[in-house]
């Protein structure tokens, strides 16, 4: 089982926490087309490679952060993001 | 030997505030630590969320500045706690939940969350004079099937 | 005859310990610290089992846990393995896999027909035509292997722990046990796993010296404060060595389960010594080097009276040793290393009789005795990602490289005397101590409740180990005969040939498509075997030909250890034991225990429409919600508006998942300028709550709305019925019950029988006048029971879950998840005028949007049976009137005791949800019974005076 680092808590078991997938941005809803909003609901990149995830520290810290996860290695790393504190919500990501 | 008592009636509030509030800076501690001040055990169990518990508790929410954003909740009769005590402690603990209780991950005064027998607990390491103790916080609704399932793992101590 | 031999001999039993057992109903005797087998084969007991497909006799063959035919079945317990379960006075051992006799199989006339049971025999033969399949699978059942399952077995004790131990060491031979005192003495929390009984590995059945060493060493890894884990197996290796162990000697119970994390794993699994292909090479008899040093040194068991002994290396020397100080005669050394060599044995059905040297020559023996090389059981090291490679020059494969949290040492990595493998071990455990350190230090500096760590983290310790030697081996795998490849599956070199012959040209589909190295061994004899045969089959070299990926688990674990102790967590309100104390039927809803019914929900119905009734609704989720913006939370988890509540208004709302599907339900009330109380269904509290977490923090961070569950802290009651605004005056004096004070839709706090802060509001799930009331759950016993008593004369009784949802069906009320299922959009419900797609936002309004633009979507309709006195089932379908067109499907449906007739809910397409159409439904019977379409949902009340009075 993966060790996953919670910004808040440290090294979690994947199993405590919830995986919530790839990490994509929620489309207008006043001005998106049925294509962009389904690509949001539906679509996912699947690389083989460096993936942007969202995760949430559902049995600890109940924060959700954002992870970047190597789908082929495994390797977990903090999400290089210009301007970004580590653990910053989904919200302060975007 | 691991002692496991269901402490029915203390009295626990829920304290949620923003970096900057009045009350952050008076609960203070650092987030996953747990401090006693008079009669009642403060915790700071999440990074915006302290819980008081033991007899002080209800003075002390009281007395807390809640300008800003912070909120208070009387969780008296939402969660309930229950203590393991003994040598054994951690190792009973160990044959529920996945967390490290040891010494070098869970100090003593430490707190965190994790899965016990199933149920979401919040767990601060309380020991009393000197013996290895865990105070454990869950919602009231899963005690009795809990105890239970805590005297069976302790069974083998 | 006994085929005991004398001490010194035997030093794992103790003949001070008689311990007596029967075998196929026969008394014998044996020591404590026997095996099955061992005890089997002192008492002249040499055939333990038949093999799979052609029932041939089979017996001990490596004497250890990886015996591939000897698999008994001791009391109630099938699939026992003989040769390494420990005996036990009083069991009951029999042979399994065989009929009607262990001596006169009937099966075995398999082997006449062995052409038929050649690779991929079930593939090919029993595939077409599909409908004979139920068929051949009765007649196949009869020839599986496998003992006999007694259904009547009481449940066994199963465990599991997790640990988080430094360093976990698997294998508890010299290396291992080096290792894990090394690490230990380094400071570091060692589990060291052996997955036979004792720790010593091959030192147990080597010379005096290396008897004493493994007694040794074992000894001061118990006094370094090691933590020994015997007859244990390290089952899998997952990321992050994330270990399973599954533990067998764990006092009280079964199995147990170990989930380790572990900082740094060393593997010192050993060699597996490999069985010669060559025809014959399954009789009763021929067994390996270690196998017959095992059986001498540790059982002090004669495993036969005049030897051949075909070597290829110093086991067999060893085992020649050992052979003749049990007394054996030798009748033949064949070496390998000088270009000897035997091609077949043959004998008996029952034992070896006869060896044929290559040369031609035959000798008369009764036991075989083989020593041709090695299996490295890199396993776990393939489950962290190495891929071993083969050295042609020592007949073996080795590791590539692991990663650097994973160590091998032993046999694994080379070949040396005692003191070498112990040097190696012992580095390795001290790198293993200093890598975890690092890891430790990381760990406790990256969890803010740790202890906290000084300074800067310490060198990762680099690897400066000095390789041990790799002893030169012949590669000696098969005769020129052909033999039993796999002894659990009955593959033999044969069926590999002729699978690679039919096209099969890599080793993990020719595994699949003979069975070979998927018994219970779990390829730990029978792999590199399997590439060996292939390589020549093909040509090519073992290199070439490579090995198969190894998967957990290294050994078979039973479904109880991983099943562990039974933990399914139960919810109760507090009034559960009045519940249960007054004939309350229990209902598992979701985790929640709670009354279906008193008795009659019938009756319980018709009393609440009659009088007043009170129900505990407690699993009711509710959430605290405080904050300056939680109206713009509702606005954009509510399909409907929420800016204007006032203070003391409850208002209903739906929720959509992004996909516009119907997620939940409940009110919401507004109790002050920045507190709301929100309800949700029983099943979706918890849900809910994180939901709301994901939509603060991920989306609106800037929002300030703090969210706190307090389902379990308000008991909730549901006080319905002409009757409940007269019992509930009763209880209160500061709550206004005035109609025109307190309408229909509102909320006040107040005391409630002398308790104070309750929450009361008026709502009519059931359709009746009612209130909702919401105690500290400390004070609820005492409130219900102020319900009944001040209401007695009114008429009062508690009613349980199945009467509210008969009078819910009464009015019409769908249940989210029960007549909405996971395609139900919003306006599947019918609750247009809810969906306010003038609002800025809202999770799922653009689906939402889109369906009722294209009104292509179903609807809920309330019909009625034509015949008042069927109820049609749950799920039944809705027909086109004469076709098997599916237009619909009942969702909800129950006898009405208001209507004195059956009522449903139903979704069917939009053609036929006008009221007045007649539907065709198909009961489970297969009749056909007709139904229709109403004006209102609710088939009780529609106008609803009766709640708002
Ligand atoms: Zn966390």
């Amino acid at each position: 089982m993966l060790l996953v680092p919670c910004p808040h808590c440290g090294p979690m078991n994947a199993g405590d926490l919830t995986y919530n997938g790839e990490s994509h941005r929620r489309p207008d809803p006043k001005t998106c087309t049925p294509k962009e909003w389904r690509t949001y609901l539906y679509l996912r990149e699947n690389p083989s490679g460096w993936l942007l995830e969202n995760w949430y520290c559902s049995s600890g810290c109940r924060k959700h952060f954002k992870i970047e996860r190597h789908t082929l290695t495994g390797e977990l790393r903090a999400p290089v993001l210009p301007g970004r504190k580590p653990g910053a919500t989904q919200g302060d990501m975007k | 030997m691991v002692e496991i008592t269901h402490l029915d009636s203390m009295p626990k509030a829920s304290v949620r505030a923003a970096d900057g509030t009045a009350a952050a800076a008076a609960l203070g501690l650092n987030f996953g630590s747990s401090e006693r001040r008079g009669d009642t055990l403060v915790v700071r169990i999440r990074p915006d969320e302290w819980y008081l518990l033991g007899d002080g508790a209800p003075a002390m929410a009281a007395s807390l500045d809640l300008s800003g954003f912070a909120s208070m909740v009387d969780t008296s009769h939402s969660r309930t706690a229950v203590r393991v005590t003994g040598d054994r402690a951690a190792d009973t603990l160990a044959k529920l939940g996945s967390a490290d209780f040891g010494d070098h991950m869970t100090p003593n005064r430490a707190a965190l969350g994790n899965g016990i027998a199933g149920v979401t607990c919040d767990i601060v390491r309380d020991d009393q004079s000197g013996v290895r103790s865990y105070l454990l916080l869950l919602d009231g609704s899963f005690v009795t099937y809990f105890l239970g399932a805590l005297h069976d793992a302790a069974s083998e101590f | 005859m006994s085929y005991r031999l004398p001490a010194p001999l035997g030093n794992a039993i103790d003949r001070s310990s008689a311990i007596s057992f029967t075998w196929n109903g026969k008394k014998l005797k044996g020591f404590e610290g026997d095996t099955i087998a061992s005890a089997l084969l002192a008492n002249g007991e040499h055939i333990l089992g038949r093999s799979m497909k052609y029932h041939r006799p089979r017996g001990v063959l490596t004497a250890d846990f990886w015996d591939p035919n000897t698999t008994v079945q001791v009391d109630d317990e099938p699939n026992v393995r003989a040769s390494h379960r420990k005996l036990a006075d009083g069991m009951a051992v029999s042979a399994q896999n065989v009929w009607p006799s262990l001596k006169f199989d009937v099966k075995a006339a398999n082997g006449l027909v062995g052409r038929f049971l050649t690779a991929g025999f079930y593939y090919k033969t029993f595939m077409k035509p599909a409908k004979l399949w139920p068929t051949y699978e009765h007649v196949l059942a009869k020839f599986a292997p496998g003992g006999a399952v007694d259904l009547n077995t009481p449940h066994g004790r199963y465990d599991k722990r997790y640990a988080h131990p430094d360093v976990v060491v698997a294998g508890g031979g010299p290396s291992g046990m080096a290792a894990a005192l090394a690490a230990a003495e380094a400071g570091s929390s060692v589990m060291l796993v052996e997955h036979e009984h004792q720790l010593g590995g091959h030192l147990l059945w080597g010379s005096d010296d290396d008897q004493v060493a493994a007694t040794e060493l074992a000894a001061s890894c118990e006094a370094a404060g090691v933590e020994i884990l015997s007859n244990s197996t390290v089952a899998g290796r997952y990321e992050d060595n994330w270990i399973s162990i599954s533990q067998r000697n764990h006092p009280g119970v079964i199995e147990r389960l170990i989930k380790a994390r572990a900082k740094t794993l060393v593997v010192a699994a050993g060699t597996i010594e490999r069985p010669y292909v060559f025809q014959g090479n399954d009789l009763p008899g021929v067994m390996t080097s270690g196998g017959a040093q095992r059986l001498i040194r540790m059982y002090g068991v004669k495993p036969g009276t005049r030897a051949v002994v075909f070597t290829a290396n110093e086991s067999g020397d060893s085992a020649v040793e050992a052979l003749q100080s049990a007394g054996i005669s030798i009748a033949r050394v064949v070496d390998a290393r000088s270009g000897e060599g035997i091609t077949s044995a043959s004998g008996s059905k029952s034992r070896v009789k006869r060896v044929t040297l290559s040369d031609g020559a035959t000798v008369d023996c009764d036991l075989l005795v083989t020593a041709v090389g090695w299996t490295t059981p890199t396993s776990l090291l393939n489950m962290a990602g190495d891929r071993p490679v083969y050295d042609a020059d020592a007949a073996r494969f080795f590791p590539a490289g692991p990663p650097d949290n994973v160590l091998a040492t032993g046999g694994m990595v080379g070949d040396g005397s005692r003191n070498e493998l112990i040097a190696h071990g012992r580095a390795t455990g001290e790198l293993a101590a200093g890598r975890a350190v690092v890891v430790r230090h990381r760990i406790q500096a990256a969890t803010a409740r740790a202890t906290p760590v000084d300074g800067q983290e310490p060198d990762y310790p680099a690897d400066e180990r000095t390789p041990l030697d790799r002893a030169r081996h012949p590669e000696v795998y098969r005769s020129t005969t052909h033999g039993i490849v796999d002894y659990s599956e009955d593959v033999s070199s044969k069926d590999l040939f002729s699978a690679a012959g039919e096209g099969f040209d890599s080793v993990e589909l020719i595994k699949r498509f003979t069975t070979a190295t998927m018994g219970p061994s779990q390829g730990k004899l029978e792999t590199v075997n399997t590439v060996a045969m292939l390589a020549e089959a093909r040509n090519e070299t073992i290199a070439e030909v490579g090995t198969t990926m190894w998967r957990p688990p290294y050994a078979p674990i039973s479904l109880g250890a991983l099943a562990g102790r039974i933990n399914e967590p139960t919810r109760v309100s507090v009034l559960q034991s009045w519940h249960e104390a007054n004939g309350a039927t229990p209902i598992l809803a979701g985790q929640w225990v709670r009354p279906e019914h008193y008795g009659d929900p019938a009756a319980e119905v018709l009393n609440t429409r009659t009088n007043v009734g009170i129900i505990d609704v407690t699993p009711l989720g509710k959430l605290d919600l405080q904050g300056p913006d939680v109206p713009k939370l509702l606005s954009l988890l509510y399909t409907n508006k929420w800016m204007a509540l006032p203070i003391g208004g409850v208002r209903y709302g739906l929720m959509c998942a992004e996909d516009g599907v119907v997620l939940d339900d409940g009110v919401t009330a507004r109790l002050d300028e920045e507190h709301y109380l929100m309800t949700t269904t029983s099943s979706g509290a918890a849900k809910i709550w994180h939901w709301i977490e994901m939509w603060l923090q991920t989306e609106h961070p800037d929002w300030q709305v703090h969210v706190t569950p307090v389902t379990t802290g308000l008991t909730s009651i549901n006080i319905a019925g002409p009757n409940s605004r007269e019992l509930l005056g009763r209880l209160t004096d500061d709550i206004d019950l005035d109609p025109d004070a307190f309408p229909y839709m509102n909320v006040r706090r107040g005391t409630i029988a002398g308790v104070e802060n309750c929450i009361a509001w008026r709502i009519g799930f059931t359709g009746e006048l009612s209130y909702e009331i919401h105690v500290p759950s400390g004070h609820a016993v005492h409130v219900w029971g102020q319900l009944l008593e001040q209401g007695a004369d009114l008429g009062v009784k508690a009613f349980g879950l199945e009467a509210q949802r008969i009078m819910r069906l009464e009015k019409g009320h769908f249940i989210v998840g029960q007549d909405t299922d996971g395609l139900s959009k919003a306006p599947v419900t019918g609750l247009n005028p809810l969906l306010k797609l003038d609002k800025d936002d809202w999770a799922g309004m653009p689906e939402v949007a889109w369906t009722i633009e294209s009104g292509d979507h179903p609807v809920i309709v309330a019909c009625q049976p034509d015949n008042g006195s069927v109820v049609p089932e749950e799920a039944a379908q809705i027909l086109r009137a004469g076709t098997t067109e599916i237009v619909g499907r009942i969702t909800s449906s129950r006898m009405s005791p208001t209507l004195n007739r059956s009522i449903c809910l139903a979704q069917v397409t939009k053609e036929f949800a006008t009221p007045g159409t007649s539907l065709e439904v198909l009961l489970v019977s297969g009749e056909r019974i007709t139904a229709t379409v109403q004006e209102h949902h609710a088939h009780f009340d529609p106008e609803g005076a009766r709640l708002r009075g």
